[in-house]
């Protein structure tokens, strides 16, 4: 199986208490996957007045747009866990999937591989970076695609919705 | 400026304090950097709705029947991921800043993928067993089981047997299937077979909403506006030009767009003509939309007031309303439905004049084309004159290019003093040929 069926978990036990994070989406590429230690040094974005937000990186100035993510979403930062970390745990919905895998005739053990995404931040708005000046709406496939795809995909599966959720409650 | 001096000066002792601590543990780097994790962080947007029960499984994709993710909750349903990543030409990352929590660190990634899960109708997902293989072999009534084996059978590596298990799941995809299928009770089982038909209204019905709630602003000029618009003719030609054509279909375009935007959308206000060619969904697969019409040679002038130049005709809303649905329902088949039966689809549209009658449309467009030829023909004619001109314009001014080139060289090679004598103003003075001459 190349694909395990992945579960996102967070490592926070409460949703309260989750760290909310700012993804940047800078316009360059770092070569580097992963932490990177403190960033005070080298990165200080200072909000404008126009609401969009400056910041010099490597002595480049970069204008940033916040960008909120569209209603009824939520952005998540997860990272694969390692293949190792236990993946049963006693836990309320995971052993509601746990004893239904059980009464499939007992295929839970030989089903296809479980792991799970760990959960690392959340975050409801993001900042997209530009050199010099905010990105273009209209060219820049990070907006158009939050913006428009996510209302087009509503669109085409809304119709179904009224039927479909009367299905799920009986 | 004086903001990076102040940053320098800032890092300047933090640095020197990092050498000195990194010095100590290793020798080789200036910067100790923490190693790469081997699981980069991914930025996902998901529904609120989704519950901690949802998972990400790999499906059949309907289109194109490969393996695709998919994130499937028990209660709020099926979604699919749609990945946006940057072009190879505007490299981005992501740098994730940690909030206030001292905790997390902050991170960073190579590649900037964004992984959109927006909804999807499972109909599409169940939609390759019900048109079944071939198109010629007869469909039978069947039950859901059989067909979703026949779904799991396709691809080894579907999980849709382990999906299939959760709560909630199984009568949602059979609610779905009923919909577009004749059914028969067969004991206390339902049969199932695709009826074409009611499939076609379902997917007829998705498409009037989505054209009737309103396009996303780049697909409605691409693939409405652009498409409608008639090429720009001055007064002096023969044309009619019908005295309501002053205001130019794309504005009215742009009106009624903004009107019907949905206000997620609306906050966008940059009017350049955008291209959808990094949208994985949106991209090629909308372009046989664009009917056979071709791109208008000139563009339309956003300003309608220009008394001179104005459209030759203007898109009545009726075409309007039915190239909006034209281009949403060639979207739907293009992204969720196999080629084979999208083919049938069509085909069914056409024939199907009660349901969608896309006559006014047609009408409208072949005058379209016939226009445009003509205005092609007229600027062709006015080409040719001009071709002539331009090759010997163009020899002369590779002759002259060249000249200029070997001056440089010339130039290149002289003394500094030469050059400044040549300055020297030699009017009045003798011709050094004078002297020359035989007295």
């Amino acid at each position: 199986m190349a694909h395990p069926i992945l579960s996102f978990e967070s490592a926070i036990s409460s949703p309260d208490s989750q760290t909310k994070a700012t993804p940047n989406l800078l316009p360059c590429r770092v070569h580097h996957d992963g932490p990177i230690g403190s960033v005070e040094t080298y990165w200080e974005p200072k909000q404008g007045e126009d609401g969009s937000s400056t910041a010099f990186f490597r002595g480049r100035k970069l204008v940033g747009k916040t960008v909120k993510l569209p209603e009824g979403y939520r952005g998540v930062v997860a990272a694969k866990a390692d293949k190792s970390s236990p993946v049963a745990r006693p836990d309320d919905e995971l052993n509601q999937v746990g004893d239904l895998e059980g009464e499939g005739e007992g295929e839970g053990e030989s089903g296809p591989e479980q792991g799970s995404m760990q959960v690392q931040a959340e975050f409801d708005e993001m900042v997209i970076w530009g050199h010099e000046a905010t990105v273009d709406n209209a060219e820049d496939p990070y907006t158009r695609g939050m913006e428009e795809m996510l209302s087009l995909a509503d669109l085409v599966r809304q119709l179904s919705v009224s039927l479909y959720l009367s299905g799920l409650k009986c | 400026m004086a903001r990076t001096r102040s940053t320098k000066g800032t890092t300047a002792p933090s640095t020197s304090t990092t050498t000195t601590k990194t010095t100590t543990a290793t020798t080789t780097t200036k910067y100790s950097l923490p190693a790469e994790s081997e699981n980069p962080p991914r930025v996902f947007i998901l529904p609120k709705k989704a519950t901690p029960a949802a998972r990400i499984v790999t499906l059949s994709n309907p289109r194109y029947a490969r393996p695709s993710r998919y994130l499937v909750c028990p209660e709020a349903g099926f979604f699919e991921f749609t990945r946006i990543s940057a072009p190879k030409t505007a490299p981005r990352s992501w740098l994730l800043e940690a909030g206030s929590s001292a905790a997390a660190e902050a991170q960073t990634t190579k590649g900037a993928e964004l992984y959109l899960a927006s909804p999807i109708d499972p109909l599409f997902l169940v939609l390759p067993a019900l048109a079944g293989s071939g198109q010629q072999k007869k469909r039978m009534f069947l039950t859901s089981d059989d067909h979703f084996d026949a779904l799991s059978e396709s691809s080894a590596s579907s999980h849709l047997s382990e999906v299939l298990r959760w709560p909630g799941i199984r009568p949602v995809l059979e609610r779905r299937m009923a919909a577009v299928c004749d059914t028969v009770e067969a004991g206390d089982e339902s049969m199932f077979r695709l009826n074409e038909s009611k499939l076609l209204d379902e997917i007829l019905a998705k498409t009037r909403r989505m054209s009737e709630l309103g396009f996303p602003k780049s697909m409605e000029e691409k693939f409405v506006a652009k498409v409608l618009e008639a090429p720009i003719l001055g007064v002096r030609s023969s044309q009619a030009v019908k005295p309501t054509g002053t205001t130019t279909a794309a504005a009215q375009e742009e009106e009624e767009s903004s009107a019907t935007q949905t206000p997620s959308a609306a906050d966008s206000s940059s009017e350049s003509q955008s291209t959808v060619s990094s949208l994985k969904t949106s991209a090629s697969s909308l372009s046989e939309s664009s009917t056979s019409a071709s791109t208008p040679a000139t563009s339309v002038d956003d300003d309608g007031t220009e008394p001179v130049i104005s459209n030759a005709m203007t898109a009545p809303a009726e075409a309007v309303r039915l190239q909006r649905l034209r281009v949403s329902f060639n979207f739907i088949c293009s992204s969720y439905v196999a080629p084979p039966l999208a083919a049938v689809l069509k085909d069914k549209l056409a024939e199907a004049k009660d349901k969608a009658d896309f006559k006014v449309l047609d009408e409208y467009l072949t005058q379209l084309t016939e226009l445009r030829q003509e205005a092609v023909a007229a600027r062709a004619v006015d080409y040719s004159r001009k071709h002539t001109l331009d090759e010997e314009e163009d020899e002369r001014a590779e002759k002259r290019r060249k000249k200029e080139e070997e001056d440089k060289v010339k130039k290149a090679n002289q003394s500094r003093g030469v050059n400044k004598l040549k300055k020297v103003n030699t009017t009045g003075m003798k011709k050094m040929s004078e002297f020359f001459k035989k007295k």
